[in-house]
């Protein structure tokens, strides 16, 4: 049997699903990435440092303000730049901003039409209107943070090296916080929907990456943890993670010891679970969900955690930051001819950009390492393992539960096949 | 019957698209007033006939080729979504790449899967019946061009400069502080977005109709730019003009 | 013509003048925010703008010339017309009425400016929807210090005595608060009661304020200066320079056309129709359905901008209607500021003959004989080498001084070919010629001129010449016909008569002889005298009429001579047909000045060396001085 899902619906970017079985083997299994690759290191060579973020923001544009942070970051560790609290938590608001953007728009209009058995929220306009305006209105509360902070919710404006180059008013912030607090209802309907979901029983046992991150819940953090005990600074990434080129795919694949692993809510869940918020851990709790669960398919379970839990904790920054009233802050800047590595968890996981540049600030080279890069061998296997458990479901059942098992990592393929690192083989 | 509308991409980031789907209860009356047919990253595909299609990203391989022509052949109208799709905008830089031998080089002929091709703007390839600039575009701006083809108006932009927007917006010019800025000859209609976010405006609506580029060349003269310079500044997003 | 007021802008009769604090006028605005949106400069954003006022103490009453004109609250930018549903019937709703509203802070210039939009919005069919914002808007003025764009004195808007409700002026410890209108008082008593009774105070004189930027001229030779400088290239440069991004218009406080579209709702069931601020320096502004545009190029719409404020208003209500705000040119990326624009138009179009020396109009230029050539045995031909070119039309002539003596008109005899020399014919007759008599090549004398108004020689073109000289008259026609004589296929046949007493009067012997042997025009001489080598018959010029082969209607003629001449050679030659117009006569009288200053030169009402000495006929048969009886 044959199964092949060209230009597969319902994910960022463009793959086919090829698995192909003769005699309840697995001859063929695999995710054909064929998004063009965009070269974008080559685009950010030559570039001054004042341009570097806002190209390198254009590498995705559901997850743009992951990259345009973390390209900031790097460009601040290369330089030796510190930045202000203020800073951080403004930039940690609005990275709770992408993460709800981004897991909202994936769980409502990718995965939940799966379990409704439709084939897009969109074709519900009429019939449940209502379940369409709540989708989009918890959207557009994750694309009005980051509205308010970055200045656009795709591709922000404001973001600068340092810092900002405008803050938000005291009252940008109290309506957001208003708006975050009202949402309440339509979340826990949401709780609803998604925790009484029937996921697929299957697990498989992976190796998982998140970042240490001082604070609590993984976000922001400079170390790199595996679920398997390796734990290494992200200035030596490349001792760790090793990226590698496949014929069927664009975009490239990642072992650690030449195993495959995962990076994802899954893997920051292993790895925070006990800094979750409190309504994040209800959810969590009533999901089954805990450090151990490895059931690929639950990442969406995992997404719904996270939503409660960047709610809350926007809720509270905002509140901190009001307290302490923004200031405007001048960024100042000082070239080095350094490289500098950052690391932030993006809404698909593990995301690294490291630069190096020459003393005037221009960048000479770039790498980049993309969540969905790093997930992509793990599910290549997950799919392996999961053909022979379906194999003789009707046709159009055994596809649809591949497509949910691809949709459950919820891929970015945009990202992760932008780029192609030369200077290493 | 409602009109029939469908979203297509190529090469790009998908951010357009993610603005129409941030229109957020908007969209519901987009949904009342047409039948979206199609819209992978969030539908499926299908490949019937369709009134409109609108279509991000550029083209950058003979199988994207192929698969637009299709598309345009069973749509009565095209709209380019986006500045990929308009001016091939950032996708451009790979061209210069030297994808094709680079990737040959490194990797043998393994790696012809992982050339790139030539970035280049839908129109190129086929007829457009209406354009939606930006980098992303603007939701408002898309609402107003799809009521145009839904009242069967023309699908008019602006044709004056940015500078309008931030003048009506009482914003302090960047000029004032010695910033270059592409404003007086990129067209309006993103509300001097970038500008109210404290950065500069780099171009992503492409030219405006009738750009005063020998003024606006003096201008950045006056801030000490070289030739070369100001056909740097021109490079971000592509836009076309002639090289004095 | 000055059009009619609004009706809200009635000054009061007498202002009454009162002082107030800082925290009195703060809770003057606190009582009117319960009636009232009031309006007026804050800081926001980092930058000063006019908002909506939420915290009076935080309200500005010193700020810059560059904040943005109050002009959005009463003309905004988009400005709902009226509502329509469609399907079916088409329903029009009509606006609501506008917000009552002040606005705290109007500069001297920006409350003119408010005038001119009065002007401009309630001629002819009052513009409904700026009445009621008009009418619903009170208007608070306060002081400003003008920055280096300003020219607000230049055009008399620094100042004013009407047209607010009231003025808040500096003073020196607090505020003077001087009502202007009746709705002024009114605010007064109703939210700041304890001000309103309080004693009246002496006015302040009105401040005229000092601006660098300043019009080299008076404001009304504005408009009749730019009747005269339509074609000019400045309008041309200005156009390579602007980079047509509408600043200018928008900013401008007086500007105000625009355009009309209408907007759906997001339902498309129904819209408005609404007013967006437009520019004249747009593309599509003046494009018409079929593409073609009726000002396409930047200059022209440049110029018709500077027109627009400075002209067209001017003339039609007779009050400038640029304000000096300096907005334009303060945010003008191309750096077009209009004061500069009109000085340099000014200086180069308002007196171009004086261009040379300004403010030295009577002073000569030192210039030097490099030829001296007798005549006759009392005339001499000097050749004078100039320092700058000077450009002259035949029949001009030019004042020469010899320091001591004095200074007197010379007929410039040579052709306007030349524009490095003049040559002069000078009969030594008093003090003065003789003096010149006396000089050599190499000597100086001073030089002013060129003056009067000479032949046009291109008007000739096609036309056959008739040039009618009697005795010295024939130094003018030599300078017509040599300039005639470089251009000579360009004209039909050329005629000279000339009489005079006798042979040892004759000038230009020479060149007479030369030119009856050539083919290029016919001459004919006649003495008064009997007795002459060239065998010419005796008799008087009217001789040489006889037999005159002349087609009159093609025909110009000049008439250059004593004065007596004219009174029987102007009747011959109108009976033969010659035209009014086409008939040139020299009419010479004590040119003194030259300027059309001192009145020596003058045939009735009529000043010969600014209109003449060469005179079309038809100009001067009505002056009975003009011929002599």
């Amino acid at each position: 049997m044959k199964v092949q899902v060209p230009y597969l619906s319902r994910i960022e970017g463009h793959a086919h699903l090829v698995v192909d079985t003769t005699a309840g083997e697995v001859v063929e299994c695999q995710l054909e990435v064929v998004e063009t690759p965009r070269f974008f290191e080559k685009l950010l060579v030559g570039r001054h440092y004042s341009e570097v973020a806002g190209l390198a923001s254009r590498i995705c544009g559901v997850c743009s303000h992951s990259h345009t942070l973390v390209s900031l970051m790097a460009t601040e560790r290369a330089f030796g730049m510190e930045v202000s609290d203020q800073v951080t938590s403004l930039r940690r608001l609005l990275m709770y901003g992408e993460i709800l953007q981004s897991h909202l728009l994936h769980l409502y209009f990718m995965a939940v039409p799966d379990y409704l058995g439709v084939n897009s929220l969109l074709a519900m306009a009429q019939s449940r209107r209502d379940l369409v305006a709540r989708a989009l209105r918890l959207k557009k509360l994750g694309s009005d943070i980051c509205e308010v902070i970055g200045g656009r919710p795709v591709h922000p404006v404001t973001t600068c090296v340092g810092g900002f180059h405008r803050f938000p008013e005291a009252s940008e912030l109290q309506r957001l916080r208003r708006h975050l607090s009202k949402a309440l209802p339509d979340l826990e309907q949401t709780v609803e929907l998604v925790a009484g979901l029937d996921w697929p029983d299957f697990s498989h046992q992976a190796d998982c990456l998140a970042l240490h991150d001082s604070d609590g819940y993984p976000q922001f953090g400079d170390t790199l943890i595996s679920s398997a005990g390796l734990q290494v600074p992200n200035s030596c990434y490349r001792e760790m993670i090793r990226e590698y080129v496949v014929p069927h795919s664009t975009a490239k694949h990642a072992r650690i010891n030449d195993e495959t692993y995962m990076v994802g809510p899954l893997a920051r869940l292993r790895q925070g679970f006990h800094h979750l918020s409190p309504l994040a851990r209800e959810v969590a709790d009533l999901q089954g969900l805990s450090p151990s669960t490895n059931n690929p398919y639950l990442s969406q379970g995992a997404r719904l955690v996270e939503v409660l839990h960047c709610v809350e904790q926007s809720m509270h920054l905002i509140d901190h930051l009001l307290l302490e009233g923004l200031k405007y802050e001048e960024p100042v800047v000082t070239c080095k001819a350094r490289e500098g590595v950052a690391t932030l968890e993006a809404p698909r996981g593990v995301l690294l950009h490291a630069y190096s540049y020459d003393k005037e600030g221009f960048l000479t080279s770039a790498d980049c390492v993309i969540p969905t890069a790093q997930n992509l061998a793990n599910l290549e296997m997950n799919l392996r393992a999961r053909v022979p458990q379906i194999i003789d479901e009707e046709p159009d059942i055994f596809q649809s539960e591949l497509e949910k098992l691809v949709r459950a990592y919820d891929p970015c393929l945009s990202c992760s096949t932008h780029l192609l690192t030369i200077d290493r083989l | 019957m409602k009109p029939r509308v469908g979203f297509f991409d190529f090469t790009g980031c998908e951010g357009c698209q993610l603005t129409i789907l941030n229109l957020a209860e908007k969209l519901l009356d987009v949904l009342d007033l047409v039948e979206v047919v199609e819209f992978r990253e969030v539908q499926g595909n299908c490949n019937e006939d369709l009134d409109i299609a609108f279509v991000e990203g550029s083209i950058c391989r003979p199988d994207e080729e192929k698969r637009l022509r299709l598309i345009r052949t069973r749509s009565k109208k095209l709209i380019t979504l986006g500045a990929c799709a308009d001016l091939a905008g950032i996708n451009i830089a790979h061209e210069e790449a030297g994808g094709a031998e680079l990737a040959m080089a490194v990797y043998g002929s393994d790696s012809k899967h992982l050339q790139g091709g030539q970035a280049r703007p839908v129109s190129a390839i086929v007829p457009i019946d209406g354009r939606i600039p930006g980098c992303p575009v603007d939701g408002q701006e898309f609402l107003a061009i799809l009521h145009a083809l839904l009242l069967d108006r023309p699908t008019n932009l602006p044709a004056f400069s940015l500078c309008v927007e931030c003048k009506l917006a009482e914003l302090p010019c960047t000029f004032e502080q010695g910033i270059v800025c592409l404003g007086p000859v990129v067209r309006a209609g993103c509300n001097a977005l970038c500008i109210e976010g404290g950065d500069r405006c780099r171009g992503c609506r492409g030219l405006v109709d009738n750009p005063r580029e020998s003024s606006y060349h003096r201008v950045l003269e006056t801030f000490n730019l070289s030739v070369d310079d100001i056909l740097e500044e021109y490079r971000t997003y592509n836009l076309r003009i002639d090289e004095e | 013509m000055r059009t009619t007021q609004a009706p809200t802008s009635a000054a009061a009769e007498s202002s009454t003048w009162r002082a107030l604090s800082r925290v009195e006028i703060d809770l003057f605005v606190r009582s009117m925010m319960t009636a009232y949106e009031v309006v007026g400069v804050q800081k926001k954003h980092g930058r000063m703008t006019m908002d909506k006022v939420e915290d009076p103490s935080e309200l500005l009453l010193e700020f810059p010339p560059q904040v943005h004109s109050p002009k959005k609250f009463l003309f905004p930018n988009w400005q709902k017309l009226f509502r329509f549903s469609l399907g079916g019937k088409v329903y029009l709703e009509a606006d609501k009425a506008a917000v009552p509203r002040v606005i705290f802070g109007m500069h001297p210039c920006d409350l003119h400016a408010v005038q001119v939009l009065d002007d401009c919005l309630f001629e002819g069919e009052a513009d409904s929807v700026y009445r009621s914002k008009r009418e619903a808007t009170l208007l608070i003025g306060v002081d400003c210090l003008p920055d280096e764009h300003c020219f607000c004195s230049s055009v008399g808007t620094d100042r004013t005595d009407s047209g607010f409700d009231l003025f808040f002026h500096r003073a020196d410890e607090g505020y003077l608060v001087q009502s202007g209108s009746e709705r002024g008082e009114a605010l007064l008593r109703r939210h700041a009661p304890q001000v309103a009774k309080r004693d009246e105070e002496a006015p302040l004189p009105l401040q005229v304020k000092p601006c660098e930027h300043q019009l080299d001229f008076a404001v009304d030779a504005l408009a009749p200066l730019l009747g005269d400088v339509y074609d000019h290239h400045l309008w041309k440069e200005i156009g390579e320079r602007c980079l047509g991004c509408g600043a200018c218009t928008l900013l401008c406080p007086t500007c105000y056309c625009f355009n009309v579209e209408d907007r759906m709702d997001d339902d498309l069931a129904g819209g408005e129709r609404v007013r967006t601020w437009d520019s004249c320096q747009f593309d599509h502004f003046t494009r018409v359905a079929g593409g073609r545009d009726f000002r396409s190029d930047q200059a022209d719409r440049q110029r018709h901008r500077f027109f627009r404020k400075y002209k067209y208003l001017w003339e039609k209500h007779e009050r400038t209607a640029c304000v000096g705000c300096g907005r334009c040119s303060r945010e003008c990326l191309a750096n077009i500021a209009p004061v500069n624009v009109l000085n340099r138009l000014f200086v180069e179009e308002a007196s171009p003959e004086l261009k040379a020396l300004p403010a030295n109009e009577y002073q000569p230029d030192m210039v030097e004989i490099i030829a001296v050539e007798d005549l006759t045995n009392q005339d001499k031909l000097f050749r004078l080498r100039l320092n700058t070119p000077i450009h002259f039309t035949p029949g001009m002539f030019v004042a020469i001084s010899i320091f001591g003596l004095g200074e007197a008109p010379f007929t410039i005899a040579s052709s306007s070919d030349d524009d490095m020399h003049v040559e002069i014919v000078v009969r030594a007759k008093g003090a003065l010629t003789r003096a010149l008599h006396r000089l050599q090549p190499g000597d100086s004398v001073g030089l002013r001129g060129p003056f009067g108004h000479g032949f046009q020689v291109e008007d000739f073109a096609g036309r056959d010449l008739l040039l009618v000289a009697g005795g010295l008259g024939l130094v003018t026609l030599r300078s017509l016909l040599l300039s005639l004589l470089a251009d000579r296929q360009s004209f039909g046949t050329i005629q000279l008569l000339y009489g005079v007493r006798n042979m040892d009067h004759m000038l230009f012997q020479k060149e007479l002889l030369e030119w009856h042997g050539s083919n290029q025009l016919d001459c004919r001489f006649a003495f008064k005298e009997p007795g002459n080598s060239w065998g010419v018959p005796t008799g008087d010029i009217t001789h040489l009429f006889r037999n005159l082969d002349l087609q009159p209607q093609r025909t110009s003629v000049a008439v250059s001579g004593p004065a007596g001449m004219y009174r029987f050679i102007n009747p011959l030659l109108l009976r033969m047909g010659v035209d009014e117009e086409a008939l040139f006569l020299n009419l010479e009288r004590h040119m003194k000045c030259g300027l059309g200053k001192c009145g020596k030169c003058r045939i009735n009402d009529v000043c010969v060396c600014e209109t003449g000495p060469i005179f079309p006929y038809s100009k001067v048969k009505h002056l009975k001085e003009a011929i002599e009886r």
